[in-house]
């Protein structure tokens, strides 16, 4: 019993203490050190618990106002519980609306939320945050991943405790002072050098993502690559292979599960990050054609909303949409977060150390 | 047949030794150079930004600065001021001369007003005078005729059609009957004028207004108002080129003008410079241009000025003038507010996950959340705080519904608590045992031994991450865009005021000031300024954390 250490006496000789009080606990002392111990941590699990009610909150209060673009209840037939006819339109009636809008959201390219006749295609978009994320990632995946393996193998301690904050700073500028930079620097640079028509294109967010994705990879690919140990590499180096056949043959493919989290964690930043992709995008609902070409201006949903959410009234149907595409977003990072989890836990458990 | 085994002897290198060790020198090329391209974006991307953020800072003020900074934030010497703009407008003189006698000769619409001015003054004269019916007729159909002639020769671009006219003119100046009466005026008009058609090409005059037209307005900027002008309305221009940068760029726009010319027939128009010297060439313009080059210094005097209050400034006219201490203020405001948010709460959970939890299904569960939290796009922060704070939870306590430094400040205090979790979970861990058995060994509750010994000893690790969520918060724009965020407005006092009212920060002017401002581009130190001071920020606060844990690091281990 944790509390019973509590009472004992912990005077110091020589101090005035009254050793006429009992060493042992009366049973009135024992309850209340039970029960006040458990209170005390109810309490902490409570404040703890903080995060999950910010979750589901976060959770609650974008389905509440995505819900309404899916189902519009003023269009539904009225709901009858105690007739299982009724139920049942109400039901299919529920159903056909959310098939027919996600039909609409998702396969649809036509942007025009504030038309006539309103079109909530956001295929476009979703494809504006795929080119750009993808780009990103492929400048940010080898730069990061052979960086990481610089950081873990190749640097003397000296020069990695010089580079390591020049990574963290990298990780620390806000993002729209990178967004600043692609706009009011990057920009205009591209369409001098590259000679294309604007310099707000896929192409400059990618690179200003690939930047900015780049020390989460470095970060977390470092530690899963420390994480291996000593052994694996100098039975590597005893059999006599080089250093890079030991990294790439060897120490990369048994830190495999951390890179991984490293890419998606670096893909997850890519793809939820708002600022820059709003100024250094274009911001043109198309698809690029030809498909490869990163030149052009393209749109995502994080600038969608971040654009579109301040010119839009509250309980409008693009208002909802707006909070459709932000669920989306949660949906995904939630998903790859769940994946990530599951690579993280083990290096955790391979590694036998502490992320 | 056999294989020759790859020779083992390094001064003798197989070929597939050799290949070996280039591809491993290859690799590890690559990978330094994966870490200087890091090192080398990081360079790219802040010096830019910080070199030009820090002309807002330091710069060569002109005089114009010095009056603007004591008419609009009463900064300065008024006397020392007077004696300068006493001095910089005898400098200046010479310039204003030079352009009213110009434009004389090309503003023909003043001239012609002129010449009916002085038509009907003269009939009114001759009214007044009692003239003899006869000689009154004669005389006002003689300034009829002078003033048609005068007009004539104006609106002339034939020079010796206009000398024509002007002579006619001039053939009446010795008329007795004229001297002495307004006509007069016409006499001198035409002398004025005859001097002009010598010197100035006629023909050409509607391109010399637009060229004086576009001197002019230069001009205007460079100096402001001419004294004795009404004061414009606007704060941006009542003052003239208030720093040496932009008065040089005037002054290039002054010097030499931009024309479009066809170099190819059927090619797109390319851009040419023509110095305004030739444009102007034998007019009595001409010598205006050599002055102001020579001159301008005198006529703005400019002095390396140290602004340090732009830190504390509000800005005038947009971002036109002035600084940035509103932002700063605002950014305070809704940094502090997230950080008394989460690190209360994101020390007590850690102190709970470190402490008391083992690993049950709700520990993992509160872990997974934390993480969730960590992986939330900051944008749908952003929509959570304006469907949550703004519309749903504050207004039940009285708030008006609208965006406000409170509902920001929460959002972004979640936004921060996992950072803080996780920071405080990492110190409070790596707090040696020792020192928690050691007090529990004298009979200490966890509780005091907690608050007493883990606690202090993990402050240097917590502090860390209070830092490091400061200057996140502090950076992150997504989640104010909807709930904090607002461009213009004043911060209200007192500060308890402020909380319900939505506040300019530096991440959303930076945001602002590059792509919502069309004034902006043309303050482009005050564009980088804004980013620059958010910078400065982010890296101070980002340096104490990593000084702070170098500390740390040390003390653990024992040094």
């Amino acid at each position: 019993m944790a509390q019973a250490a509590d009472t004992v006496e912990t005077r110091p000789m020589g101090a005035a203490a009254d050793f006429d009080r009992p060493l042992l606990l009366t049973p009135r002392e024992d309850l209340a050190g039970y029960v006040g111990s458990h209170v005390g941590r109810a309490a902490l699990f409570l404040v703890t618990a903080t995060s999950i009610v910010a979750v589901l909150l976060i959770f609650v209060f974008i389905i509440r106002e995505a819900v309404a673009f899916f189902v519009n209840p003023a269009a539904l037939p009225p709901l009858d519980w105690t007739s299982t006819g009724s139920a049942l339109a109400w039901t299919q009636a529920v159903l056909s609306s959310i098939g027919a809008r996600l039909a609409e959201l998702l396969g649809g390219t036509q942007w025009y939320p504030e038309a006539a006749s309103p079109e909530f295609g956001a295929l476009s978009i979703l494809v504006g945050s795929l080119y750009v994320t993808g780009g990103a990632l492929l400048i940010a995946v080898p730069v990061g991943l052979l960086a990481a393996v610089c950081l873990s193998d190749i640097l003397p301690f000296g020069a990695r405790q010089a580079v390591k904050p020049v990574v963290e700073i990298l990780a620390a500028i806000p993002s729209v002072a990178y967004g600043f930079f692609a706009v009011l620097v990057l920009a205009p640079w591209m369409q001098e050098h590259l000679h294309i028509s604007t310099g707000t294109n896929a192409l400059n967010a990618a690179v200003i993502l690939a930047v900015m994705a780049i020390p989460t990879i470095v970060s977390v690919s470092e530690d899963s690559l420390t994480a291996v140990g000593r052994e694996l590499r100098e039975a590597s180096y005893a059999c006599g292979a080089t250093r890079a056949e030991t990294m790439v043959k060897v120490i990369i493919p048994a830190a495999h599960s951390g890179i991984i989290a490293a890419v998606i964690l670096g893909m997850m930043r890519a793809i939820g990050e708002t600022m820059v992709v709003w100024m250094a995008s274009g911001n043109a609902a198309q698809i690029p054609s030809p498909w490869w070409d990163l030149t052009q201006s393209v749109r995502t949903m994080t600038a969608t909303i971040a654009g579109e959410m301040g010119e839009t009234p509250q309980g409008s149907d693009h208002y909802r949409a707006l909070f459709a595409i932000g669920l989306l977003l949660l949906m995904f990072t939630f998903a790859l977060n769940l994946v990530t989890e599951h690579f993280l836990h083990r290096v955790r458990r391979a590694g036998g150390t502490s992320p | 047949m056999t294989r020759r085994p790859p020779s083992l002897d390094p001064r003798h290198p197989g070929r597939l030794l050799r290949l070996r060790g280039a591809m491993d020198r290859t690799f590890t090329g690559l990978a330094s150079g994966s870490i200087l391209l890091i090192a080398l974006a990081l360079l790219v991307v802040l010096a830019p930004m910080l070199w030009r953020g820090a002309t807002a800072v330091v710069f060569k003020g002109t005089v114009e600065f010095r009056r603007m900074q004591l008419e609009q934030f009463h900064r300065g010497d008024l006397k020392d001021l007077d004696a300068e703009m006493a001095e910089v407008t005898r400098a200046r003189q010479p310039v204003y001369d030079m352009l009213d006698r110009f434009s004389r000769g090309i503003a023909t619409d003043d001239l012609e007003e002129e010449g009916r001015r002085l038509y009907r003054e003269f009939g009114k004269q001759l009214d007044r005078r009692d003239t003899p019916p006869g000689e009154r007729i004669e005389l006002r159909s003689l300034a009829k005729q002078l003033r048609d002639d005068f007009t004539e020769a104006v609106e002339s671009t034939d020079k010796a059609a206009a000398l024509g006219a002007l002579g006619r003119v001039l053939k009446h100046a010795d008329d007795p009957r004229l001297t002495g009466t307004v006509a007069e005026g016409f006499f001198r008009m035409a002398r004025n004028y005859g001097h002009i058609v010598e010197t100035v090409d006629l023909g050409r005059r509607a391109e010399y207004a637009k060229a004086l037209g576009e001197v002019r307005d230069a001009i205007q900027v460079l100096f402001g108002p001419r004294p004795g002008e009404p004061r414009p309305p606007l704060v941006m221009d009542q003052y003239g080129a208030t720093r040496w940068d932009m008065a040089e760029k005037q002054l290039a726009r002054l010097l030499t003008a931009e024309t479009w010319v066809e170099v190819q027939p059927g090619q797109p128009l390319q851009r040419a410079q023509v110095p305004r010297e030739r444009e102007f060439a034998g007019t009595n313009l001409a010598p205006l241009f050599p002055l102001m080059r020579e001159h301008a210094a005198d006529m703005l005097r400019p002095q390396t000025t140290l602004y340090w209050q732009y830190f504390l400034d509000d800005s005038l006219s947009g971002h036109y003038f002035g600084g940035v201490g509103p932002e700063i203020l605002g950014t305070l405001l809704v940094t502090v507010l997230a950080i008394a948010l989460a690190l209360p709460l994101g020390v007590i959970s850690a102190a709970y996950l470190v402490e008391c939890a083992g690993d049950g299904r709700a520990v993992r569960l509160i872990r997974t959340c934390i993480n969730t939290l960590a992986g939330v796009p900051s944008i749908v922060f952003g929509l959570f705080g304006l469907a949550f704070f703004v519309i749903y939870l504050l207004p039940k306590f009285g708030l008006p519904q609208g965006s406000s430094v409170l509902a920001g400040g929460l959002a972004l205090g979640l936004l921060v608590l996992p950072i803080i979790i996780r920071a405080s979970e990492e110190a409070i861990r790596s707090v040696p045992l020792t020192y928690k058995e050691a007090a529990l060994a004298l009979g200490v509750s966890r509780l005091r031994c907690f608050v007493t010994v883990t606690l202090p000893a993990a402050l240097p690790g917590i502090l860390t991450g209070v830092i490091l969520s400061v200057s996140r918060a502090a950076g992150e724009t997504a989640p104010i865009l909807f709930t904090a965020a607002v461009v213009t407005g004043a911060t209200s006092w007192p500060l308890w005021e402020a909380v319900a009212k939505p506040a300019k920060t530096l991440a959303y002017g930076s945001y602002h000031l590059a792509v919502g401002d069309r004034l902006a581009a043309l303050v482009p130190h005050n564009q980088y300024g804004m980013v620059m001071t958010l910078i400065l920020l982010v890296l101070i606060l980002n340096i104490a954390a990593i000084l702070v844990r170098s500390r740390m690091a040390k003390r653990l281990r024992g040094q």
